[in-house]
């Protein structure tokens, strides 16, 4: 049951206790174990569960990107075929994108927009749990493809007419548009719960300009997505009929026109990317500010560019056709409007770099990637400015140039952000910290082999190599440099390893030897600070009222005559003790996931057989009645010690939250 | 701005830094000083071998350099601003802790404005060169037509204008050099890109569409080529090329052209070759003036929807192999078709004369797909056609004729 709902007179009046509940409609209790995962609406538990997964088709992706570099490392490659390297370069592609970057975004959007807000949850947990397993099964669906028949091959962006049954006869596109439909919903409802909780669920005195820049740029990001996944959608589904109903969309020679699916799928393409790197930003106008002990510098600016940034994003799309033919006139338009999208970007550069000036660096493994960001995301970023001219970028377009610049932006600029996130937020997952000496390795294992993969991909992509060739020939002068970049993906792989092993061997430790890292063990900034690590189920024992832009942090400390901060109290002190008890939160629910299940059935009955597909609509039909239905709260939610059940609306952490019973409630001594 | 403790020192970290920002530069430079080199690096788009190739280096060279600078500034900033600020190991808690700097507008301002300037200067220049290469596209001394098919290309010349090509080649676009010449870029199936980096860049061949580029080589030269827009299987391998001849040259060129085939003289294997090509091989590819059956046509001319009229969206058709041995290289610009050339006889005259690469011929009639992944069973690509050794031995003896 939605959070907001809770207000509403029928909740404040229960109804009276049912003395039975049919079987399925009521609600599962478990709290622990694997079914509290499966049916959990906690935001908490989504969003590691996104992480989880994202890590899985991040190692899923990345084995597809070693047997591209393998392939590639000598001239002559044999160890992919034409075929198989086709369609290992387009799973890559999409599972790069859709499965791994968005999903760890949205991990730690979930996780921590709630908390950054001072929320108890999301606004619609049970929507939210079901965005988490649309993505799963929309991400296992399009992998399945591997196993019937072989992947999509047509690249990520997948142009008409190659798209066409006539030219990929196999069933690999058709899970590609449907597969992706499926995690477009996951997308589109993630966003508009996010969107809605910013909105409505911020706590007492947290006003737009107090935001943390993370929940600012998160919000910019469901914003775009909500804009620019109906146009995607669009496009699959004229794909779709094209594929599957033989409609002419795009075939030219029954008056179709291929250029419209490019300008549809980059309507929603370069707000794409965007997407995938507003929330990075975001994450390290948290970290440098954090490690730097200083404030960030020229807030307004940050939050300001950052939603040019995502205006801008939706004048620019067809950058990505300065070679298609469409003609001077637009060439020109979007030649001009992509320059000076640099502007903004250029603001946040400086910007951090002047947080970081004058300060107090502690360069842990959360600063080291923060710093690495500003650092790879600059070089992606000069390269972009090349591109941005016109005629330059039809040089420069569809070759491994283009390869090395998008690979620093989402590599050096995405995955950079997120792993620095994940050691800064480790704490508030899982209640223990990971280890700095082994982070450290991993940073530099990860700095070092991302510049030798990518770095030599500009000079490929300059002398003349082009993108998604499976091969080429001695003579053309590409031997090196692939090798070299080869060479870097294993150097990433054995990153990536050594990140999983400090995840394991921190776990380990932990478990042998428990220490609480307590509520702020980096001394940071905003509220998720405030609470124990990890995060109590109910997150705030009491909604706080926010004073002031980094609040916890001025509960700590006040300042100087000379600007310097002097600290007023101890960290432990300030923050929430996490022991109340009788805070109301929404049950789990079966639904979620069975009606997410349902969605797969249909797209393989559409692909195979419509009898699936009829089992599907089934399976959703009956999940949305069932999830209509079932009652608001399990029988017996209450938490454990709790005295007495008071329905009061306190778990909808709005405007309203501070009841007078919470003041009495509180914890503060 | 802020300062922390006074009495340290920060001569050790400036020093670091510096050694670091230096190497880091010294480092790309060497790293970069071979980048404009042409002939290891046939496709380098960096080493302008014609006008418009130049247009479009002379606008992105100082881009690079003032992304260069930009880049030395940021990136020796973070190295400084570490080396700098970092907290050491013997800093205490709380000692020395930065004045709480909130931001500084009118800064602020300064590097939102600075940049956009320079980047309105620049756009100016990017203006000004999207129309310059638009014009020389328009104003073209002479035009060719340029079909892209899975997975090779076909050029078509219609010397006398009257609206029917009378020459068609493939995989190798001959041109006068030092002359503008138009390229007429279609599509036959998919979407493709013709790049000839050292000339021009790229434009994609979209069906349905007619997209026009200029191509203007300051000398003869053979200028090598690549699909560029990913087009299915053996994209990879969809290679061509522009040979530009001097004018003397190119005409000598088109004169062989225009006429016919040349006849193998009765009873040599080149005849006997000449049947099998008829029966096997004259569905897909064209001999000028025979019909599919390989029997003679009417007009003599070469016929620009042979074998592919009924699949305006499939290439059902093959090169033209008229000229076949006036090219140097087959199957989409991927084997060479000389082993060695004549003395004086280079590359780049009017015809290449030489040792035929008899051996590559006759892999690639032994099996096709294997050389070159292709989709015969769905009309795009060669099939393997099972050939005896004797059948191949003769096709290639005739192939070998076609100058």
């Amino acid at each position: 049951m939605a959070l907001i709902e809770a207000r509403t007179p029928a909740e404040l009046s229960p109804p009276p206790q049912q003395t039975k509940q049919l079987g399925i409609f009521a609600r599962p209790v478990e709290t622990t174990g694997w079914k509290s995962w499966l049916f959990t609406v906690d935001h908490k538990k989504v969003g590691i569960l996104y992480g989880v997964a994202s890590m899985f088709f991040f190692v899923v992706g990345g084995s597809e990107a070693l047997l591209i570099r393998t392939q590639l490392a000598r001239p002559g490659g044999k160890l992919l075929s034409a075929a198989l390297y086709n369609q290992v370069f387009t799973m890559h592609g999409i599972t790069l994108v859709f499965l791994v970057v968005m999903p760890m975004m949205a991990a730690l959007a979930n996780f921590l927009l709630p908390l950054q807000i001072g929320a108890r949850d999301v606004a619609f947990p049970r929507l939210n749990a079901f965005s988490f397993w649309c993505y799963l099964f929309g991400g296992l669906f399009l992998n399945s493809a591997w196993f019937l028949g072989g992947g999509a091959d047509g690249g990520w962006f997948n142009y008409a007419p190659n798209s066409s049954v006539t030219f990929s006869p196999g069933h690999g596109i058709d899970f590609y548009a449907l597969g992706l439909l499926i995690a477009g919903i996951a997308s589109t409802v993630s966003a508009v719960n996010l969107i809605i909780t910013v909105i409505n669920m911020r706590a007492p005195g947290m006003t737009w300009m107090r935001l943390p820049v993370f929940t600012w740029m998160t919000l910019v990001t469901q914003f775009l997505l909500v804009f620019s996944l109906p146009v995607i959608t669009v496009a699959l589904f004229l794909l779709m009929f094209d594929r599957l109903f033989g409609s002419n969309f795009f075939n030219a020679s029954l008056g179709g026109d291929p250029l419209l699916w490019q300008h549809l799928f980059w309507i929603f393409g370069h707000p794409e990317v965007y997407i995938m790197i507003l929330p990075a930003f975001g994450i390290t106008s948290e970290l440098i500010p954090t490690f730097s002990r200083k404030p960030i510098f020229g807030y307004p600016f940050m939050v300001a560019s950052g939603i040019a940034i995502g205006f801008m994003g939706f004048g620019v799309w067809a950058h990505h056709m300065f070679a298609s033919g469409m003609g001077p006139v637009a060439v020109t338009a979007f030649s001009v409007s992509t320059m000076f999208i640099a502007v903004p970007t250029g603001v946040k550069i400086l910007n951090w770099l002047a947080t970081v000036y004058g300060g107090r660096l502690r360069m842990t493994t959360s600063m080291c990637f923060a710093l690495g960001l500003v650092s790879m995301f600059t070089i992606g970023g000069l390269s972009g400015v090349t591109h941005a001219l016109a005629p330059a970028d039809t040089q420069q377009t569809d070759t491994y140039y283009i390869v090395a610049h998008f690979h620093y932006v989402l590599f050096g600029g995405s995955i950079f952000g997120v792993l620095g996130g994940y050691y800064f937020w480790w704490p508030k997952f899982f209640g223990h910290m990971l280890d700095e000496k082994i982070g450290k390795w991993h940073f530099w294992l990860t700095l070092i082999g991302m510049n030798l993969t990518f770095g030599p991909m500009h000079m490929l992509g300059l002398q003349g190599m082009s993108r998604r060739i499976f091969s080429y020939s001695d003579g053309q002068g590409f031997d090196l440099w692939n090798l070299v970049a080869t060479i870097g993906a294993f150097t990433i792989a054995v990153s990536l390893l050594v990140f999983f092993y400090n995840c394991w061997v921190s776990y380990r430790r932990h478990k042998a030897n428990p220490q609480d890292p307590g509520p702020d063990p980096w001394d940071a900034r905003s509220l998720e600070w405030s609470v124990p690590s990890p995060v109590p189920e109910h997150n705030f024992d009491e909604i706080p009222q926010i004073e002031e832009f980094d609040d916890f942090w001025h509960r700590k400390y006040g300042h100087d005559e000379n600007g310097r901060p002097v600290k007023i109290a101890d960290a432990a002190d300030v923050a929430q003790k996490g022991d109340a008890t009788g805070v109301h939160l929404p049950s789990p629910s079966y639904w979620p996931i069975v009606l997410a299940a349902g969605l797969p059935f249909i797209a393989y009955g559409l692909i195979f057989n419509l009898v699936w597909a009829a089992i599907g609509a089934l399976l959703v039909i009956v999940s949305i009645w069932g999830w209509v239905i079932e009652p608001s709260t399990a029988p017996h939610a209450e938490h454990p010690g709790e005295q007495q059940h008071e329905p009061e609306p306190e778990g909808d952490g709005g405007e309203t939250a501070t009841t007078a019973g919470e003041l009495e409630e509180a914890t503060v001594d | 701005m802020a300062s922390t403790t006074p009495d340290r020192s920060h001569t050790r970290g400036y020093v670091i830094a510096g050694v670091l920002t230096a190497l880091m530069v010294v480092g790309t430079l060497l790293l970069l000083r071979n980048i404009t080199d042409v002939a290891g690096h046939p496709l380098n788009t960096l080493r302008p071998l014609g006008d418009q190739a130049r247009k479009i280096d002379d606008l992105v060279v100082p881009v690079f350099a003032v992304a260069g600078i930009v880049f030395v500034l940021v990136e020796g900033g973070v190295i400084f601003l570490i080396a700098r600020f970092r907290r050491r190991s013997d800093d205490a808690d709380g000692e020395g802790d930065p004045v709480q700097i909130h931001g500084n507008s009118s800064l602020e301002w300064a590097w939102t404005a600075v940049p956009a300037l320079i980047l309105a200067v620049i756009a100016a220049f990017n203006v000004a060169a999207i129309w310059d290469l638009e014009g020389d596209a328009q104003n073209a001394e002479m035009n060719v037509e340029v079909v892209g098919q899975q997975w090779w290309w076909e050029f078509r010349y219609d010397t006398n204008e009257d609206g029917k090509p009378d020459v068609i080649t493939a995989n190798q676009l001959v041109i006068p050099a030092d002359t503008t010449v138009g390229v007429n870029i279609r599509s036959n199936d998919v979407i493709h890109s013709f790049w000839i980096p050292t000339l021009n860049g790229k434009r994609d061949a979209v069906p349905g569409r007619v997209h026009k580029i200029a191509l203007h080589a300051d000398k003869p030269g053979i200028y090598e080529g690549q699909c560029t827009e990913y087009c299915g299987l053996s994209h990879g391998y969809m290679r061509m090329q522009v040979k530009a001849l001097t004018k003397a040259d190119y005409e000598k060129w088109l004169d062989n052209q225009l006429d016919g085939p040349v006849e193998p003289k009765a009873d040599t294997p080149a005849a006997e070759g000449k049947a099998i090509f008829n029966t096997k091989c004259a569905s897909c590819h064209q001999i000028d003036g025979y019909d599919t059956s390989g029997a003679p046509t009417a007009s003599g001319e070469p016929d620009p929807e042979y074998g592919g009229a009924d699949h305006p969206l499939v290439s059902g058709n093959a090169p033209n192999l008229t000229h076949l041995m006036s090219r140097d290289h087959f199957a989409g610009g991927m084997f060479p078709l000389y082993d060695s050339y004549d003395e004086g006889a280079a590359r780049t005259s009017a015809m290449p004369s030489g040792d035929p690469s008899q051996g590559e011929l006759g892999d690639w009639l032994r099996d096709p797909p294997g050389k070159k992944p292709m989709a015969s069973d769905r009309a795009r690509g060669m099939p393997n056609l099972n050939l005896s050794e004797d059948e191949i031995d003769k096709l290639v003896a005739y192939l070998t004729t076609l100058k």
